[in-house]
């Protein structure tokens, strides 16, 4: 009986013991697993991105500070802590976000409509995007413990496309933490911050009680998993390092890679190339100086040649398309209005209308900087196409900060240079609004802007955006050069990895 | 002695003022907007001018002054704008990457400049005196950037003996992040061994003709001991400041080298600074470096009354 009992005993231990190990099994494939370290192109100014704009903080912090909705893959807003799509009041005025339930906050909180109506607020109050819509806005309240409801003194298309977006984004945060300037960073991400050491690290560890949407990933949107263990950012801002890190292994992704780094990009990397990731533009300032003239612009804009421009700027054709639509093929904005006036380099024309604008061998200044550059390439080119019509030009170049701080004075340049990556909705391109400088404000154009702020039907936006577009040409207060590529290398080792204007590590794998 | 003393800290003060000042000054006259950098592209107008006011920006230069001058005296070098913690913290936070860094790269550039400086100026106008003398020049000619590129190149990416750039992550010891100083360290070192190399021989030279020197070889004394016990030991003080000098600049200076590397030391957080115009990190930066400077230069002083008894202050 004895042995018997021993032989039962030794069999239950051993059946316990394999379950128990099947079961660690289990649990070691479901428990996030390695570290990625990623190589940025700097720190960020601050990691509130109700703060501050710039890709890099989006990047850096859409991993651990979620916003109500986001974007798929075909750059549609979807739900991520709304439980659905907000709904619309026939007068556009009542928007009604109904919110996923059982959403933890990193500090174990879950998460309320007392704490979006807070976070809220304060995106509308600090955001540069929340004070897009902050004077339509009457209030913001909570229905219930899940509800939320926006009431405006007017309907605002773009709203959704705002409260999507990770640059100026309206993240939702534990009310209380809200503070000002934030110093707890506190999502409900599939990453939490675990530390900051600023020039060194951001480390973010996985967030186990992480709640993922059901279903497949879509784009920003859809499933998020946290499969790794860690994701380090780290600020390599010498872009050559960056390479070469890269390449010997120390980084398993680096962003922002010179193009002429292509084919270095072997061994213990790959290259990734991310098409029509942005396209760089002229802002004209339409408020003083010699470029009020709208003739005036319009021989600037006939000059242009984006062929040896974009050549200029960024050295292969694989690296740049030109193309004059302000949308790229895929998304839902892209027209040809207007084209026609793209890409003409044609100095004859250039003449003839500096001349029938009276033009008086005034300087064009053009206020660029090194910070990119691509810019100052650019901006050498422009010089020289300027030079090639008989007009005067001065090429003005500083550093960003500088420039910064110029560009909001319209008594100090004539063009400036800058860039975009293609954003979701065309009411957040940045030189649309009067405020921007360049301060493009005509009756035509402000007719169109409101009404496509106002309008909610996708299909009638997308026509009010055709005529936007032909205005722009029609009016030339910015040019759009061309679109560029980015390149970034990645590890081999690295798996589920998606290209996209603000690479995320959620999804992703790393082979042992 | 203590006359001495109190003189030179007196000065010291003085020094620190004065820098405090005309850094004061400078930041705030030269172009550029801390609030619209920490805004970013997009703010508006409105939103910079709201900031600026939050950061105390739009009050009186004399205002802004008196209150900087005031946190000093308490020993408070106020608060980042961008990092969001005190600017000593900051500071504290890269002491030790920069500490070590100078401290392995003036090692580096002594053992290197030392030997090669005494034996030049021993077989002056020799073979070796002559490589030397090249050597010193391909070292005081040589970008550090340059070196620095090419050290990565062979030493960690083609051998994968040392990482690329940074200093660690969260788990490191400090041994792995002392592995990480040894290629910017190299790269410094050989570059800052040209100045020391070159005084040291020419100090050598001085001091080889001395009569001392020629009564101590007559009286039979072995050579080694007539270079290292006399010659040398008296050759000491304009090569010991050249040394100080050497690891003051190395403090702040190795601007290039941290770059390429993506090191997180005082270099760097004063270049970051001064582009995003965070002004209460450049005053409390250089402030700082400008105090470590004059002590250096003070211990500096105290160590010629150890080499040289003959030294009065």
């Amino acid at each position: 009986m004895l042995k018997t009992l021993a032989r039962s005993c030794l069999a239950a231990t051993m059946a316990f013991g394999g379950l128990a190990a099947s079961s660690m099994a289990v649990m070691a494939q479901d428990k996030p697993g390695g570290i990625i370290t990623v190589a940025t192109i700097g720190e960020p100014n601050t990691l509130d991105p109700m703060a501050a704009t710039g890709d890099l903080l989006g990047m850096v912090t859409q991993h651990f500070l979620e916003t109500l909705y986001t974007f798929d893959k075909e750059w549609n807003v979807t739900p991520l802590l709304a439980a659905d799509m907000p709904e619309i009041s026939d007068d556009g005025k009542i928007v009604t976000i109904v919110l996923r339930e059982g959403i933890k906050f990193h500090n174990g909180k879950t998460m309320t409509s007392d704490d979006v109506v807070a976070s809220l607020e304060r995106w509308l109050k600090i955001a540069s995007r929340g004070q897009l819509v902050a004077d339509k806005v009457e209030k913001v309240e909570a229905v219930d413990i899940n509800t939320v409801k926006i009431s405006l003194s007017a309907p605002f298309g773009p709203l959704p496309a705002l409260l999507a977006f990770n640059n100026s984004a309206a993240v939702i945060l534990p009310k209380e933490t809200l503070a000002e300037p934030l110093t707890e960073f506190i999502g409900t991400g599939p990453f939490m911050l675990k530390e900051r050491r600023p020039d060194q690290y951001i480390q973010l560890v996985s967030f186990p009680d992480y709640k993922p949407l059901n279903g497949d990933a879509d784009g920003f949107g859809g499933r998020r998993e946290a499969l790794l263990e860690e994701v380090r950012f780290v600020p390599v801002p010498d872009a050559n390092t960056r390479v070469e890190g890269a390449v010997a292994g120390q980084y398993d992704f680096a962003e922002l890679l010179p193009v002429e780094s292509y084919d270095r990009l072997t061994g213990q990397t790959e290259p990734m190339l991310t098409e029509s990731f942005g396209w760089p533009m002229f802002i004209m300032n339409t408020k003083q100086g010699v470029m009020t003239d709208q003739d005036m612009r319009k021989a600037v804009q006939s000059l242009q040649n984006s062929d040896d421009l974009m050549l200029a700027a960024f050295g292969e054709e694989r690296f740049f398309k030109v193309d004059g639509a302000m949308y790229p093929e895929g998304y839902v904005w892209r027209n040809e209005a207007g084209v026609e006036a793209y890409n003409q380099g044609d100095v004859e024309q250039a003449e003839s209308l500096a001349e029938k604008a009276g033009y008086d061998g005034e300087p064009i200044r053009i206020l660029t900087s090194r910070q990119y550059e691509f810019h100052y390439k650019m901006a050498q080119v422009l010089d020289a196409y300027l030079k090639s019509a008989g007009l005067k030009s001065q090429l003005d170049v500083v550093d960003w900060a500088t420039l910064v701080q110029r560009r909001a004075d319209p008594a100090l340049w004539d063009i400036f240079i800058t860039h975009s990556p293609f954003l979701p909705d065309p009411a957040l391109i940045a030189p649309l609004p009067a405020s921007y400088p360049g301060w493009w404000s005509t009756p035509e154009k402000e007719k169109l802007l409101t009404a496509l702020n106002t309008e909610t039907d996708l299909e009638k936006r997308q026509a009010i955006w055709s005529d936007i577009q032909g205005l722009i040409y029609e009016q030339a207060p910015f040019y759009k050069v061309g679109d560029f590529a980015a390149l970034a290398a990645k590890s081999p080792k690295v798996e589920g990895f998606e290209a996209s204007p603000w690479p995320y590590f959620w999804n992703v794998s790393i082979k042992q | 002695m203590a006359s001495y003393v109190l003189k030179r800290f007196t000065g010291m003060i003085v020094v620190l003022f004065v820098v405090a000042t005309i850094v004061f000054v400078i930041v705030r006259i030269a172009p550029g907007d801390p609030a619209a950098v920490m805004l970013g592209p997009d703010a508006t107008p409105s939103d910079i001018a709201a900031l600026r006011d939050r950061l105390g920006l739009n009050q009186p230069l004399l205002v802004q002054f008196g209150v900087y001058l005031g946190q000093i005296l308490t020993g408070d070098l106020g608060d980042s704008i961008f990092l969001n913690m005190p600017v000593l913290t900051a500071l504290g936070q890269r002491a030790e990457p920069t500490f070590f860094l100078t401290l392995f790269s003036i090692l580096i550039a002594t053992v290197i400049a030392l030997p090669i400086g005494i034996l030049s100026a021993y077989h002056r106008g020799s073979l070796f005196d002559q490589a030397s003398t090249t050597l010193a020049m391909f070292a005081a000619s040589v970008p550090s950037f340059w070196l620095a590129l090419i050290l990565i190149q062979v030493f960690a990416v083609r051998l994968g003996w040392f990482p690329v750039a940074g200093y660690g992550g969260p788990d490191t010891t400090l041994l792995e992040r002392l592995h990480h100083l040894v290629l910017p360290a190299v790269t410094l070192g050989v570059v800052s061994s040209a100045l020391i190399l070159r005084f040291t021989r020419a100090s050598m030279l001085d001091v080889l003709d001395d009569d001392y020197i020629r009564t101590a070889r007559s009286k039979g004394m072995a050579e080694t001991p007539v270079i290292l016990k006399h010659a040398f030991k008296n050759a000491l003080i304009p090569i010991l400041t050249v040394i100080g000098i050497t690891a003051a600049l190395l403090i702040s200076g190795a601007i290039v080298t941290e770059t390429v590397f993506g090191l997180p030391g005082v270099g760097n957080l004063v270049v970051s600074a001064v582009m995003r115009r965070d002004y209460p990190v450049i005053q409390g930066a250089l402030l700082v470096v400008a105090a470590l400077y004059v002590l250096i230069n003070f211990a500096i002083d105290m160590l010629y009354l150890v080499i040289d008894p003959r030294v009065r202050f």
